[in-house]
């Protein structure tokens, strides 16, 4: 038997690898035994002993469960007009949102193609936070930074913060022991002070459950991190690896950056047309995906959950009798419905309801064609 | 990682597979320690048919994590002669009990012998550095 990693994370690794950038929570991960693997130029958790992915992941179904992803990117557009610079960039409409909220959005290429989807926070008409994906940062910061009119500041801070989730049900009770406000609305965010350190606590998450995401000081984030599993341990909450996070993710179809969306996927193939700002008069890339939705895609984005046995993977096949109708572009095994699920690009052909055989490996697996999420959950309850 | 264990009664390979000899000529094989810990959760197991003649080194089924997909070798030649249809409901034995409710399926090797020139516990173990 040989360990072969799939697509969607990296291989595991038990030594450190020098070329890879380490969180500031690296040796609270080492610590733990964690099984550690590149995800995006990081050296990262993919799970936890004790845990392991299906126990780490029904963890924030039913309890809590505390991920760093402090891989991921942090940068800031500052000055004057930084609001309505990056509106004029990045697809989704900033008009749709008031100071105080988070709106996901992407960075298109004039193509179409997406070069990242990302997270904006916005602090005032002249301060904008981004969240990008820990491999597309460099690149988001330097296509903003060459578009920025004199007197903006765009900044690359990915070493400035930590990014500590915590996601499930019990998540308010974890952070009201550190007496981090809670409750506030859904894509909405405070900025607070936790010990005497700013923190951004941000009602968001990759998971579909109730949960935020914590901003804290690059150097603060191992004194927070160990209060929040301090507190989260009385609930049965336990510190979750990447590994969770992508079953919990595509359990409730968000797509992943480099699977489901890509420079050669775009928003309309993708189905997240809603984080577009159709009607803006301009935001790199509106004339081709206007174009593309007037015309409409050559394929698009559904869910398959496997009617047989057998875990689709990316890049399998998908058929319809002998045709194949597109490719599986993240495939797993749903903890939560124990079964085979899958994300895919389809032909516009193909309808929710319709049977389909996904090639894995040379083995037919049968699945049927859903609109996700696989799992019913209420993320923005209030 | 200090509770992965290495039965003395068994024979290895270098695929991370455990071979132990029965009393009625046919051999019973699964994954060791090792490598259930590297796969993680094990959600799904594909296995040869009882009846199958399968080849010393032939990919002969899959054992799949919730990240992972990794072939079975067959560590001998011989022909199948039970699969253990308990991992189609709970594969997650493969996790929690290696050696034992999580073996994966029986051959009648070819070539009795054949089992002695696997590796043993101590060779084994010291392969894995």
């Amino acid at each position: 038997m040989l360990v072969e990693p799939t697509a969607g994370g990296g291989s595991v690794r038990r030594m450190s690898d020098a070329a890879l950038k380490t969180s500031p929570l690296h040796d609270r991960h080492v610590a733990l035994g964690a099984k550690m693997a590149d995800f995006g130029g990081w050296e990262m958790p993919i799970e936890y002993p004790g845990g392991g992915v299906v126990r780490e992941h029904t963890a924030v179904r039913s309890s809590v469960g505390i991920f760093d992803v402090s891989h991921l990117g942090k940068a800031r557009v500052s000055g004057p007009g930084a609001r309505e610079f990056v509106n004029s960039c990045l697809a989704n409409d900033l008009g749709r949102i008031h100071e105080g909220k988070a709106q996901y959005t992407l960075c298109c290429t004039e193509s179409g193609g997406v070069v990242d989807d990302l997270i904006a926070y916005l602090r005032s008409d002249e301060d904008v936070f981004l969240i990008p994906n820990a491999a597309n940062t460099a690149q988001v910061v330097e296509l903003l930074a060459a578009a920025a009119p004199e007197g903006l500041t765009v900044e690359n801070l990915h070493e400035g913060y930590g990014v500590i989730a915590v996601q499930g049900t019990k998540s308010d009770e974890v952070l009201d022991a550190l007496g981090l406000p809670t409750g506030h609305e859904y894509m909405s965010f405070v900025e607070t002070d936790w010990n005497g350190h700013p923190v951004i606590v941000c009602r968001t998450g990759y998971t579909g459950e109730r949960g935020y995401e914590l901003v804290p000081a690059w150097e603060v984030s191992a004194q927070l991190w160990d209060a929040l599993l301090e507190a989260a341990a009385p609930f049965g909450g336990l510190p979750c690896g990447l590994g969770a996070r992508d079953t919990l993710r595509t359990e409730m179809g968000y797509a992943l950056h480099g699977n489901e969306l890509s420079v050669d996927i775009t928003p309309v193939q993708a189905r997240v047309g809603w984080a577009v700002g159709w009607k803006k008069e301009s935001f790199w890339g509106k004339d081709a995906l206007v174009a593309e939705k007037a015309a409409g895609p050559s394929r698009v984005a559904w869910g398959l959950l496997a009617t047989g046995r057998g875990i689709p993977r990316a890049h399998c096949a998908v058929k319809v009798g002998d045709e194949v109708v597109g490719e599986v572009t993240s495939g797993t095994f749903s903890p939560t419905l124990k079964n085979g699920i899958a994300l895919a690009l389809l032909a516009p052909s193909v309808a929710a309801g319709d049977e389909v055989v996904i090639d894995v490996r040379g083995r037919e697996v049968a699945a049927t064609v859903v609109k996700p999420p696989f799992v019913e959950v209420d993320v923005r309850e209030a | 990682m200090s509770e992965l264990d290495y039965p003395q009664d068994l024979r290895y390979t270098a695929e991370h597979e455990w071979v132990r000899s029965g009393d009625d000529g046919t051999v019973r094989i699964g994954i060791t320690s090792f490598a259930q810990d590297s796969l993680g959760d094990v959600v799904y197991v594909s296995l040869p048919a009882v009846g199958d003649t399968v080849s010393a080194g032939d990919a002969c089924g899959e054992v799949e994590s919730t990240k992972s997909v990794s072939d079975l070798y067959a560590p001998l030649s011989g022909e199948v002669t039970a699969v253990n249809e308990s991992l189609d409901a709970t594969p997650e034995l493969v996790n929690t009990d290696p050696y034992g409710e999580g073996w994966m399926y029986e051959l009648r090797p070819a070539d009795a012998a054949a089992v002695e020139a696997l590796l043993d516990p101590a060779a084994y173990q010291a392969q894995l550095g």
